[in-house]
């Protein structure tokens, strides 16, 4: 039988010395951003109830989530997102705590992905959620949160704001049934013109037809707010966009409005967020490295209904930028190598105990002449080899 | 500013996209000339074009190693992935179908029909949005000998003028979809580079309605 012994399944990999170290750093920049913000760390487990992410309400189709079962059956998951389970335990865990609750999270996501494209299927992702608070000032606070903690890894990377009510907003006036409403997003989301003014030729050229058809190009600075204002023919629309004026003007007050950009086409995606959704994208990276937005609906699903918002950084892919970068995170070999002649091991181990308190980096040799325990300094480029004996011999390797 | 990317379909869309660029006004020399280079400047040095065969546009384009790409709407369907689908550039159009045997009902009878393609996640979808239970069988090379040896009940596949089908004794039985060439760009190069690249679809979009 052929064994699979040597090698790790397609979509993951080991992480080797300073891609530990950039990843460790990423992993530690970020907690301290969130924590400095008054974010407490939370771990939920790595199997869960298949329940946890139905995807009548996670958006997460099926296919993409590693499935088996528990001891009585039932289907288990390998987490394939961390907001769920975070709605999960706030939704039960945490129903006394005062609002706003304020958590975040630093654990790998499981999806399926099809083969031979590339993907990974393990992604560390670090996020915050900030649970039982709505309005502009939440949002303002997750967002700032979000472009602090990624300035601090990446400076130049650009975010994007939409809201995912101005489209449905738009939608709802259209006399169209249900699929073709859903056809009409997803050609929006996915900037099909060509699909798109397919389907609105049908619908005559009524202003909500005209505003429609427009929405895919309306992304940019703040010019798009005055490009969208004559197209909103109702009060939903105009105060969703005034909603999302107002948003960007005080992040532009902040000193952040050449991060921004607006796209009233970042439609309703596929998942759980019903209000402002935002994402980040770096030069060096095709996909998003940040996506987040306000989610309301999602902890009525589990029976604790709250406004909530939050987002998650993909760590891996900043990693991954901060490596090519070529930012140094070099392995240093240890300064001192502490080598015991026959007779003299444990002082030897002392001697190593005493340099390792005064915070110097040293190895212990596991060598049975000073001979290879030279030879081995030499191969690793320890500059500094100390014989333990009767006395102690300090030779100078470099 | 580093150029802006482009993957070409190579074969009958890179010629079609090179002729679209000439009638822009684009200097397009090293790509006609192009030897055995594989990544070619045209214009003004503001553009690179890479030639890649259908699949690996989109893959090039996915992973945002080319900002934009050309590739036929037959291979954004087979592969299905995520990138901004954003002109139909009205070139290289033909047709997805369903073929079978001349004067023979293929949706007769309950037995599970078998489906010869070169497209089998096209065929999946296509018989799952009739909610029919078929056996898809993949073939690479003339599709059309298939229900001819007995393998299959019937064909999907792209269908131009329909002259193969006919002197094989095949005809459509249903048009799936209509195909032409589209101009994909990469989610995170719309964003970062909008300016550059709206000129550029505007311009394209312009040339390929005249």
């Amino acid at each position: 039988m052929k064994k699979y012994n040597k090698i790790t399944p397609e979509g993951t990999s080991d992480l080797l010395f300073e891609e530990c170290l950039v990843r460790r750093y990423v992993e530690k920049t970020l907690a301290s951003a969130f924590s400095s913000r008054g974010f407490n760390e939370v771990v939920t487990p790595g199997l869960e109830f298949y329940d946890v992410f139905d995807p009548d309400f996670s958006g997460i189709g099926q296919e993409v989530m590693y499935k088996m079962t528990d001891k009585r059956g039932r289907l288990i998951v390998m987490r394939p997102d961390s907001t769920m389970p975070i709605a999960r335990l706030t939704a039960t865990r945490l129903q006394s705590l005062p609002k706003p609750i304020r958590l975040f999270y630093t654990q790998p996501i499981y999806r399926n992905n099809p083969d031979l494209i590339g993907r990974s299927d393990e992604t560390v992702q670090t996020g915050i959620e900030l649970l039982g608070a709505g309005g502009i000032r939440a949002d303002l606070e997750v967002i700032v949160t979000a472009i602090e903690a990624l300035g601090q890894c990446v400076p130049n990377f650009r975010l994007e704001l939409g809201h995912a009510g101005f489209f449905r907003a738009l939608a709802e006036q259209l006399p169209v049934s249900d699929d073709l409403r859903e056809d009409i997003r997803r050609a929006i989301e996915s900037k099909n013109y060509a699909a798109l003014n397919a389907i609105l030729d049908q619908l005559g050229n009524s202003k909500q037809v005209m505003a429609i058809r427009r929405l895919p190009r309306l992304f940019g600075g703040e010019e798009v707010f005055d490009q969208a204002a004559p197209l909103c023919n109702d009060e939903k629309s105009t105060q969703t966009l005034a909603y999302l004026h107002e948003l960007y003007r005080s992040l532009a007050e902040l000193g952040l409005g050449d991060k921004i950009i607006v796209d009233l086409g970042l439609v309703q995606r596929n998942d759980y967020y019903t209000n402002i959704v935002f994402s980040a994208y770096v030069e060096e990276c095709g996909d998003a490295v940040l996506l987040g937005g306000r989610y309301d609906k999602l902890l009525g699903c589990f029976d604790s209904p709250m406004p909530a918002i939050g987002f998650a950084i993909n760590v891996d892919a900043i990693a991954k930028i901060i490596l090519e970068r070529g930012e140094t995170f070099a392995i240093l070999p240890v300064d001192i190598l502490v080598h015991g002649e026959t007779g003299f091991e444990i002082k030897a181990l002392n001697y190593a105990s005493d340099l390792v308190k005064n915070g110097i980096k040293c190895e212990n040799s596991v060598f049975e002449t000073r001979t290879e325990a030279l030879n081995y300094a030499k191969v690793r480029g320890i500059g500094r080899i100390d014989i333990i004996g009767d006395t102690v011999e300090i030779i100078n390797l470099t | 500013m580093k150029p802006l990317r482009i993957a070409l379909t190579k074969g009958r869309l890179e010629k079609d996209t090179v002729a679209l660029f000439e009638k822009i006004g684009f200097d397009c020399d090293a790509v006609k000339n192009k030897g055995r280079k594989l990544i070619l400047p045209i214009g003004d040095n503001q553009f690179e074009v890479v030639l890649a065969k259908a699949a690996d546009v989109i893959t090039y384009v996915e992973h945002g190693v080319c900002d934009l790409g050309v590739v036929g709407k037959d291979t954004i369907m087979e592969q299905g992935s995520s990138f901004y689908e954003i002109l139909d550039l009205g070139f290289g159009k033909c047709k997805f179908a369903l073929a079978g045997e001349k004067g023979k009902d293929f949706f007769s009878g309950y037995s599970t029909k078998t489906i010869a393609t070169k497209y089998p996640n096209i065929a999946r979808s296509y018989f799952e949005s009739k909610a029919m239970d078929v056996k898809i069988i993949k073939i690479e090379g003339s599709v059309e000998l298939a229900p001819l040896l007995g393998l299959s009940d019937a064909i999907v596949d792209i269908v131009e003028t329909g002259s193969t089908l006919n002197e094989n004794g095949l005809e459509v039985i249903e048009t799936i979809c209509d195909i032409s060439a589209r101009l994909i760009v990469n989610a995170a190069s719309l964003k970062l580079r909008k300016a550059e690249i709206e000129k550029l679809v505007e311009l394209m979009e312009r040339e390929a309605r005249t």
